[in-house]
């Protein structure tokens, strides 16, 4: 008790030592907590390129694969999204993934990550809406199976929509304030290496063509709840993707939103995925 | 004997696999989806960490999965092997090999942004486990053979009893006691037999439903019969075999039943018993195993595999050092708690967030969403279950800087939400209807009309909201007939007329053109709609709408007629029309109606009607969904037939959590 006493006496009589101590606490304390802070946060400033596609169309082998580097690991249904921390070179020291994928490799290096979402109807919007919001996206890799877009056109078509207008919708609002980086999309067509596979181009149009078609219905579809009659007129226009009435679609019409389109074909089964590493690391 | 054991992440991953037998792969991607992702079935939102023996088997055409999962980690362990082999030690291979495998590589799963754990040593390990425990099991396999019969049996039960309540801890209680009363009789004849039946045993229970019954019947007709003959023979040697086994029992219940809640408390204690009897188990024989070196291991030492003599003792070392931390863990519970500094630090963290949730924080916070979502009218069983999920997944959680237990809380019941009530497959109504009546020329199908039917209790607004697609469909110039399925009430005939009477009055200008086909009152209504949808292939209708009866979800003799119905008419979407209103049994309703169209069919959608009249309270979707897995496709908003809407799970999920 008397130490308390003291010690409280020796506090309140106003000295150096308190005031240097009072100070301190009050210039620190900031700094210490913006540390402490800074320090728990995740660090998520790294580039990323974000991987989408209806289910089983071998994202997670293509991640698995470059990763890697030598093959893709098997693979199961994805539940939760992963990235993975990979480097491309600057100066074409490491002109493949290949090589990428080994730690010494030469050259100089930017790492990125590539993140895998989960293809599954009732997973996937969540995810790959949240990661489009994200200010660290680089590129979007869409990928389909071209060995079964006879079945699953209707499906990878749907989806692509939503990501191609969520895309639309993001350099639109960014018209208003400060321009987003603009945001390109790969479509990877997949499994090549299957007799039954579309080449690129077929992929293409028939995927065109498919999302013209739902574009139209779209259109005509009933209205989603929550949208009241007011704002029919001003919603309009918002939900139709590419260049607005007009007759057919074709990805070039996404050019007036800055968004380039490209399909390239590839295989990760069979290791030829280097077109499209090339056009990640352009992105990055 | 095993086809094949596999250990992947939640992203998809397989980390480690050893296949006997080649597995088509869909077998596992169905079973993750089913399981994790739609959650189809009863218990099945992935408990974590709980032993093999009280996750549900999952069947797929020929084989049967025994699985178990790690969340924190995100990894699942499944091994798949013939339905028709009984590998009474199956579970416990899956449970060893789970605990050896993180304890081995569960720093290496820890590390972000990769996908790669080295764990290519793993397979002497598995090698271990794989011999010991087979050779342990095959000393058994002098079992009865009623018992292999009998969970048989109930495998059937379980693959056939779709999608049964949710595991109602007070209701089945009773039973499952039961049946673990009953098990010493039938199966306890060594350990590792009983094992395996009890949680078929807890399963045949939960399984039970209206079409199953007979069959149910059937099984527990064998059951007792079984009983009996196998006790006769058995007892002796089984007297002997238990005495001294019971006396560690004992402590092993001691413990389970003090951390027990008292809601589960005969459920889990059923399980707790089992587990640390299982871990117990593993303790006495690796101690066994040194001093009589000769009976069990002799076969081993004789071959002059010494290294293996070694990879035994680590195995048996980090069994036994895990079981270990388990009774320490629920041992030193609380002491540490309330000392100064932890609750000042909580408090600092409480605010700036980087707070590691516990489950004190938790449940007081989990009780508040609760509340809520019982406000918004969401019924007890699906509030329950979403905040179980969500308290699982939190636990252990770092908040985020700045974010609140609340916050974390809300946003976790926002993505749980969001997953139950989107739909595996969106639907784009006319985007399906114009693949079926036009379909692409290189498909090779035939154009057809497309067939709606709508179905529903009384009262609900079946022929309004039919009117209403209806009306949506002329807009767009489709050409409708609509059928008029209820041949049952007075009056249902004229009421539809009186609607297509409107409906040709105010789309005469958009080009649809919509007529009725009725067969008076009377008739079969299954036959009513086949031959509608035949004249409408014939008159050259696009799509055929098929208004039906409305009966109570009760009424066994009609709903027993939608069986037919469904057969007959093949309709393209079965959608059933429910309200929104509070007090209503929907969910029974709702349950009832979905598994009434036989085998393999289910209904598609739901029209949500009324909720105009609810404002925010639109939890009945949530049950309703919860309840049967069918997504809310329209929802109802008016009066007029342009009120119908698109149903938008944000506009839902915003709604149920908004604060008002
Ligand atoms: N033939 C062939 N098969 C491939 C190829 N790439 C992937 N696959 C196979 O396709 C299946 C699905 O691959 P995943 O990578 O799991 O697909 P995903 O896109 O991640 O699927 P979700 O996670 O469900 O969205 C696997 O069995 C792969 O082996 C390929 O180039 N050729
Ligand atoms: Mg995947």
């Amino acid at each position: 008790m008397e130490v308390l006493k003291q010690f409280l006496e020796y506090l309140l009589t106003p000295s150096t030592e308190v005031f240097i101590i009072g100070a301190l606490i009050i210039f620190l304390l900031p700094v210490i907590v913006h540390f402490y802070i800074v320090q728990t946060t995740p660090y998520t400033s790294l580039p990323s390129i974000l991987l989408v596609g209806p289910p089983a169309a071998g994202k997670t082998s293509l991640l698995t694969l470059l990763e890697r580097g030598d093959s893709a690991a098997a693979t199961h249904t994805s539940q939760i999204p992963q990235s993975v921390e990979l480097t491309v070179s600057d100066d074409h020291g490491a002109t493949t993934f290949r090589e990428a994928a080994r730690i010494d490799a030469p050259g100089s290096h930017r790492k990125f990550l590539l993140v895998d979402t989960p293809g599954h109807g009732k997973l996937r919007n969540q995810h790959a809406m949240t990661h489009i919001a994200s200010n660290t996206l680089r590129g979007i890799v869409y990928m389909v199976d071209a060995a079964s877009l006879d079945d699953g056109l209707a499906d990878a078509a749907s989806f692509l929509y939503d990501v191609l207008l969520a895309l639309q919708k993001r350099t639109g609002a960014g018209k208003t304030s400060k321009a987003p980086t603009a945001i390109h999309v790969l479509i990877a067509a997949n499994k090549l290496d299957l007799f039954t596979a579309l080449p690129a181009s077929l992929v293409r149009s028939n995927l065109e063509a498919e999302l013209g078609r739902i574009r139209q219905s779209r259109s005509k579809g009933l209205l989603d709840s929550g949208v009241g009659v007011d704002d029919i007129g001003s919603e309009e226009q918002d939900d139709w993707l590419g260049q607005y009435g007009s007759e057919k679609f074709s990805f070039g019409q996404m050019r007036e939103f800055d968004i380039e389109v490209d399909v390239i074909g590839g295989s990760v089964l069979d290791g030829k995925v280097d077109k499209w590493w090339d056009w990640i690391s352009d992105r990055i | 004997m095993l086809d094949t054991f596999e250990i992947l992440t939640t992203s998809g991953v397989v980390l480690w696999s050893r296949t006997y037998a080649p597995v088509n792969p869909s077998v596992i991607n169905n079973f993750i989806s089913d399981v994790f992702i739609e959650e189809k079935g009863a218990v099945a939102g992935a408990r974590n960490s709980q032993p093999a023996a009280s996750n549900p088997l999952y069947k797929a055409d020929q084989h049967t999965l025994k699985w178990t999962f790690v969340k924190e980690l995100g990894v699942i362990f499944v091994a798949v092997y013939r339905s028709l082999l009984h590998l009474s030690w199956i579970d416990k291979l899956v449970d060893n090999l789970k605990t050896i495998f993180i304890d081995l590589y569960g720093d290496q799963l820890k590390k972000p942004n990769t996908t790669i754990v080295e764990c290519r040593k793993f397979d002497e390990y598995f090698d271990q486990q794989y011999r010991e425990l087979e050779s342990s099991g095959s000393l058994n396999t002098a079992r009865p053979a009623a018992i292999a019969f009998l969970s048989e049996e109930n495998a059937i039960q379980d693959d056939t009893g779709d999608e049964p309540p949710l595991p109602p801890g007070l209701k089945h209680r009773g039973k499952a006691q039961n049946n673990s009363q009953e098990r010493p009789s039938t199966a306890e004849s060594t350990p590792n037999t009983s094992r395996p039946s009890t949680p078929s045993g807890n399963h045949l229970v939960v399984a039970k439903g209206g079409p199953m019954g007979k069959m149910s019947r059937r099984a527990r007709k064998i059951k007792n019969n079984s009983a009996p003959v196998s006790s006769g023979d058995e007892a002796p040697a089984r007297k002997t075999k238990k005495a001294p086994k019971k006396g560690r029992k004992w402590d092993a219940d001691g413990f389970a039943d003090e951390e027990d809640d008292s809601l589960q408390l005969d459920y889990s204690a059923v399980h707790n018993t089992l587990t640390s009897d299982s871990e117990i188990d593993v303790v006495a024989r690796s101690t066994a195993g040194e001093g009589v070196d000769s009976s069990s291991w002799g076969t081993k030492t004789s071959k002059g595999q010494f290294v293996l003599k070694d990879l035994d003792d680590e195995v048996h070392s980090i069994l036994e050092s895990a079981e270990a931390k388990n009774a320490s863990k629920t041992e030193t519970k609380g002491g540490l708690v309330g000392s100064g500094l932890s609750t000042i630090s909580s408090l600092f963290r409480n605010v700036v967030g980087g707070k590691t949730l516990t489950k004190e924080d938790l449940d007081k916070a989990m009780k508040g969403m609760e509340d809520h979502l019982l406000r918004k009218n969401v019924a007890r069983e699906a509030a329950i279950r979403l905040c179980e999920g969500v308290e699982k997944e939190l636990l252990g959680v770092k908040t985020g800087s700045f974010e609140s237990i609340d916050a974390r809380i809300a946003k976790a019941m926002e993505a749980s939400l969001t997953k139950m009530l989107t739909p595996t497959s969106s639907l784009d109504l006319l985007r399906e209807i114009d693949s079926v009546i036009k379909p692409p020329a290189t498909s090779m199908r035939k154009p057809r009309p497309y067939v709606i039917s709508i179905v529903g209790v009384n009262g609900v607004g079946k022929s309004t909201n039919l009117s209403k697609i209806c009306y949506f469909l002329l807009q767009n110039k489709y050409k409708v007939l609509i059928a008029a399925g209820d041949t049952f009430r007075s009056g249902a005939v004229e009421q539809l007329k009186v609607h297509v009477r409107n409906l040709k009055e105010l789309t005469e200008r958009e080009g649809g053109r919509v007529e009725i086909f009725e067969k008076g009152y009377g008739g079969d209504a299954a036959t009513v709609a086949k031959d509608a949808v035949r004249e409408a292939a014939n008159e050259g209708f696009d799509v055929v709408l098929i208004d039906t009866a409305g009966r109570r979800h009760n009424d066994q003799r009609l709903m027993s007629s939608l069986e037919k119905f469904a057969k007959f008419a093949q309709p393209d979407k079965i959608l059933m029309v429910g309200e929104a209103l509070v007090g209503t049994d929907s969910v029974a309703q709702a349950r009832n109606f979905n598994s009434s169209f036989g085998p393999g069919r289910t209904l598609d959608g739901f029209i949500i009607s009324k909720c105009d009249t609810v404002g925010d309270m639109v939890g009945t979707l949530v049950s309703i969904v919860h309840a049967t897995n069918v997504p809310v496709l329209f929802v109802g908003v008016g009066q007029h037939y342009s009120d119908i809407r698109n149903f938008s799970v944000k506009w839902a999920v915003e709604k149920l959590l908004s604060n008002s």
